[in-house]
């Protein structure tokens, strides 16, 4: 474990210069647009968690589990491409904080995407000049909720990263499970569904969407899936042969 | 010399599970068509009298577009990724084939799994309509023009992401631009008609489908020329 920070390092040091700045900012700059083209009656009262419902559908529903996935498989990516595993784990680290050092950098940059549409939120409410103070603690309340939301994913994608060499394979398996998402988070059961439970969270409640499902309940959900999909991510890197 | 190129491809896509993913995607597609009619059956058969297996086809079209743009994304990346996991590219174009070949034959492979794709759907949800009892009444025209027509319409996102996918090294590029494109296509019924991206909804101001079609094909054999072109220069590693 005294390893951890150089082998955090290291992963980051393997993410320069690949383009990765330009994927963080695209579902950002996408609800941007939305943003603009959403016609807004900045007077009316609650304008901003009109906005943000705006803003966050296609973010929350579609693109935060996509982007987990793909950035699971990016930080795997070399590992499997030039026999990368063998390298780096006949280093003298262990596998448990190989695997630590990738969730975490993972996380981090999820958070940061987080971060920048937050940001492109507060840009276009004042741009369309929302009249309302601005609600600081409901949106960071939902981006960070987001955030902790897509942890449970996360794990889970970087099981299936560790697992196949295919860039585009779990990916794959993401996609076609990702899209259920528009119609699973309408019903009673999207709180126990790991990809619905980003935009579950993000969402305003009670919004368009109907969605009655306490933070508590869901918190707990996460919390547990969380632990779960981690231990099998352990469990597995631990034992898989390379 | 293509049909030679062809068969290779062929042979490094057997045993991959690229097939079940050309299955798994109009089955899930009209698997959750199935759920959603299952669950609401007497509201829907109500509220779609008029038309059963016309409001069913649509249905079955809303999910099944964004779906097909993320199965492009994933076809092209999936096709190119091999030679790159294993880095073949120097190996496959030091053959005495052309480059022109190459190309063409990763993209005909591409256009093959999406045709089979559209007729499974297309089956599926005969399927569907039959189970759920619709009778013999098939608007035949309707069912077949919507699921050929999109995946013709969209030439110019097939094109773009065989380019982008062939021509990255790092997969995450095009499989993101890949995802972005098909997120906003969804927004695309109220964009103006020059978008590429509402060409597969077969929408247009005319209100004749095959219109979408052409633009789509020509669009997409324009793209498919300048990135032949580009790969033809291209270093590759």
């Amino acid at each position: 474990m005294r390893t951890l920070h150089r082998i955090f390092y290291a992963e980051i040091l393997k993410l320069k210069r690949s383009r990765l700045g330009f994927i963080l900012i695209l579902s950002p700059l996408m609800a941007a647009m939305l943003g603009v083209m959403y016609n807004l009656n900045a007077e009316q009262p609650g304008a901003w968690p009109i906005l943000l419902s705006q803003m966050a559908m296609a973010h929350a529903v579609l693109f935060l589990p996509l982007l987990s996935g793909v950035l699971s498989a990016f930080i795997c990516r070399y590992e499997h491409a030039n026999g990368g595993w063998k390298q780096l784990l006949s280093l003298p680290v262990s596998r448990t904080g190989v695997y630590i050092s990738k969730y975490v950098v993972v996380a981090t940059l999820l958070l940061a995407t987080q971060l920048i549409f937050m940001g492109a939120v507060l840009f276009i409410g004042l741009l369309k000049g929302i009249a309302e103070p601005v609600p600081w603690l409901m949106l960071v309340n939902s981006v960070l909720n987001g955030w902790l939301a897509s942890l449970p994913l996360i794990a889970l994608q970087m099981l299936m990263a560790i697992a196949w060499a295919s860039f585009a394979a779990p990916l794959a398996v993401n996609v076609i499970l990702t899209l259920p998402n528009l119609m699973v988070i309408q019903s009673k059961y999207g709180i126990y569904y790991p990809w619905g439970q980003p935009s579950l969270a993000m969402l305003p409640q009670n919004d368009s969407f109907g969605i009655n499902v306490s933070l508590e309940t869901l918190l707990f959900v996460i919390g547990g899936s969380f632990v779960l999909f981690v231990l099998a991510g352990l469990a597995y890197i631990n034992r898989k042969e390379i | 010399m293509l049909l030679k190129a062809l068969s290779a491809d062929w042979l490094k896509l057997r045993r991959t599970w690229i097939g079940w993913l050309v299955l798994l995607g109009p089955i899930g597609v009209i698997g959750l068509q199935s759920v959603n009619y299952g669950l609401r059956y007497h509201y829907l058969m109500k509220k779609y009298e008029a038309d059963l297996w016309g409001n069913l086809i649509l249905n079955v079209q809303y999910l099944a577009a964004p779906a097909m743009l993320l199965g492009i994304t994933l076809l092209a990346s999936l096709i190119s990724g091999i030679e790159h996991r294993e880095q073949s590219w120097k190996q496959v174009l030091a053959l005495p084939i052309s480059r022109l070949t190459v190309f063409t034959s990763k993209f005909t492979m591409i256009q093959f799994l999406l045709f089979v794709a559209c007729t499974l759907l297309s089956g599926g949800t005969l399927l569907l309509g039959g189970v759920l009892g619709f009778g013999m009444d098939i608007p035949w025209g309707m069912l077949l023009l919507k699921c050929y027509f999109p995946w013709l319409a969209a030439m110019p996102i097939i094109a773009l992401q065989s380019w982008l996918s062939i021509t990255n090294r790092n997969q995450a590029v095009p499989i993101t631009i890949g995802i972005l494109v098909s997120i906003v296509s969804m927004y695309a019924a109220q964009m103006p008609d020059w978008m590429p991206l509402k060409w597969p909804l077969l929408v247009n101001e005319s209100h004749i489908p095959i219109y979408s079609v052409i633009t789509g094909l020509s669009t997409g054999l324009v793209i498919y020329s300048l990135s032949l072109v580009h790969f033809a220069r291209k270093d590759v590693d």
